[in-house]
């Protein structure tokens, strides 16, 4: 092939990876979406009712048997789960927001993986290195940025495998944060018996993540109310990637001054005034949530079966 | 094979002894409380300590997920770079500026921990992180604040005299602090998981020319991002008015 062509199509497909996740989040999501899917909103279906510790319990089951099987298995564990987004309120963009999000972080690690991989790691899942199918040829320069020579078949499939891995997991533990009142989550946590200064310096972390996008998006839009991003449009993402950097500090300085209010108002409640918390609404597990528990119990047969059958991870279990 | 691969193997090729690793937690921690106690950087944390705790490990986990991974892949895959891990490192020093009290590098660290696990990870690897991140990258904030008599950065000592010049000297100070434990955070990646933990969890291979290259590698960023963040950590405190 032409060699201009082929330095083309690299380049292209370098880019697909790198740039078009960050264009979907910026994109689609928006700094406005993050705090939509990082925040608890009052609601109504299912995953509201249930206990929070049956969450958790789903969470661990989802991240178990997606890191033991192979990638379909992943695959399907991420549409389940992103389904179970519809029935949160204002399900269906919550569900777009969940998508763009799976899908980039879904490309981000294939092309932060499969590229990269070298054979000796890759002929330990697929043995027989000769019988790799190509799917193209990188220009030679490109060993510089650490890619191997060719791109196979079996990379790509090995980079998916940790993709799905990821999202499935991705999928499951936004589910707590989303459908669990802060208070609750306090109580599960007492429960396990975590000693209450911990407590509640996680739950100050918990109500300061969505905050955080939140305030981060006020900088931007006010960045751009003062005339910042007034260039060509086809720079303003650049400037809105900037604008996001530079809110960051202000962001943080906001924040944290409003930490003293924070801690003077826990104070006059009496927080940590006794070692222990008294209870108006004690946890408890209703049908639902034994439902949900089999369901669990379900998923880990399934991750035993796959094995069993043959349909194991296919990651191989070394670290370097 | 365990779960997810986890062995817990040790006396692997390679792999650094146990017993050192053991013997590094013991002093490291023993001493952190010790010269906390001797030097006065040892204290109850209070509710807006505990507060800021929370945000630091908020703001992390923002920026390692969310902030940091998207921007770093604007640059090519090199071990020189790392976005996501630099900025919490700032994060993390500015937390500690604030607090200034011993356990404060550890805790926030653990914070960040749970948090990732509710937001990305899901509760995998559970406990071996917990007790990598908190007692290497914190317990190092801990003992700088233990050594400096819960000074660190030299906050609180400027307000002696507080002229143009001691605001410099305060500045340089912090830097120097920063630097070295810039060179510290640099140190447990490629030591401590490339050649114990790793193989410990997943039966990973050592490999010490892999291990010092990383080493190598990691030292000159983390030791100028360490600089910058201290010193960006003096101004934060100022802005926030302790």
């Amino acid at each position: 092939m032409n060699t201009v062509i082929v330095n083309l199509i690299s380049w292209f497909i370098v880019f697909y990876g790198v740039a078009l996740p960050v264009m979907i989040i910026f994109g689609v999501i928006r700094i406005a979406g993050f705090k939509e899917i990082t925040r608890f909103e009052k609601g109504e279906g299912l995953l509201y009712r249930l206990n929070p510790l049956t969450k958790v319990a789903l969470g661990v089951g989802v991240m178990v048997v997606a890191s033991v099987t192979i990638w379909w298995i992943g695959a399907l564990l991420t549409l389940g789960i992103s389904l179970l987004y519809l029935t949160l309120r204002d399900g269906l963009r919550k569900f777009v927001y969940l998508m763009a999000l799976v899908f980039s972080s879904l490309i981000i690690s294939t092309w932060s993986v499969a590229p990269y991989v070298p054979t000796s790691i890759l002929s330990l899942v697929f043995p027989n290195p000769s019988s790799y199918h190509v799917i193209w040829t990188w220009p030679s320069y490109f060993s510089v940025m650490g890619y191997q020579s060719n791109l196979t078949e079996e990379a790509l499939i090995y980079g998916i495998q940790i993709g799905f891995r990821v999202t499935a997991v991705l999928a499951s533990s936004l589910l707590l944060a989303l459908t669990t009142t802060t208070s609750d989550i306090f109580r599960m946590f007492t429960k396990l018996k975590v000693p209450l200064s911990l407590t509640f310096t996680l739950l100050v972390g918990v109500k300061t993540v969505p905050r955080i996008f939140e305030l981060l998006d006020s900088s931007v839009k006010m960045q751009f109310i003062r005339r910042f991003g007034e260039k060509p449009a086809p720079l303003r993402p650049i400037f809105f990637i900037y604008g996001g950097i530079l809110g960051i500090v202000p962001t943080m300085i906001y924040l944290l001054r409003g930490a003293k209010t924070m801690a003077i108002s826990a104070d006059t409640r009496g927080f940590r005034a006794s070692p222990k918390r008294t209870e108006i609404r004690e946890l408890s597990f209703g049908r639902e949530d034994y439902v949900i528990l089999l369901v669990v119990v379900g998923l880990l047969i399934l991750g035993v079966l796959a094995n069993l059958l043959g349909f194991g991870r296919f990651i191989p279990y070394v670290g370097s | 094979m365990g779960f997810n691969g986890i062995e817990g193997a040790i006396n692997e090729p390679g792999q650094i002894p146990w017993e050192i690793v053991v013997s590094y937690f013991v002093i490291a921690l023993f001493l952190a409380f010790y010269l906390g106690k001797r030097m006065g950087g040892l204290k109850k944390f209070t509710t807006v300590d505990l507060i800021y705790i929370g945000i630091g490990g908020a703001f992390s986990v923002v920026w390692e997920f969310y902030v940091g991974s998207f921007l770093g892949r604007f640059l090519p895959s090199t071990s020189f770079v790392d976005i996501g891990f630099w900025g919490r490192l700032v994060i993390i020093f500015i937390i500690a500026a604030l607090v200034r009290k011993v356990g404060v590098g550890m805790s926030t660290l653990f914070v960040f921990n749970l948090l990732s696990d509710m937001f990305h990870y899901g509760f995998g690897g559970e406990p071996m992180y917990f007790i990598y991140e908190s007692l290497t990258y914190g317990l190092f904030v801990d003992l700088m604040i233990a050594v400096t008599g819960g000074h660190l950065f030299g906050i609180g000592r400027e307000t002696a005299s507080g002229g143009a010049s001691t605001i410099r000297n305060v500045a340089i100070l912090a830097g120097i602090q920063g630097g070295l434990l810039g060179f510290l955070w640099a140190i447990p990646d490629p030591i401590f998981y490339s050649a114990f933990i790793s193989p410990f969890l997943y039966g990973g291979y050592v490999n010490w020319a892999h291990v010092m290259f990383h080493l190598v590698a990691f030292i000159p960023g983390d030791v100028i991002v360490g600089i910058l963040g201290a010193i960006l950590a003096l101004r934060v405190v100022k802005a926030v008015g302790q």
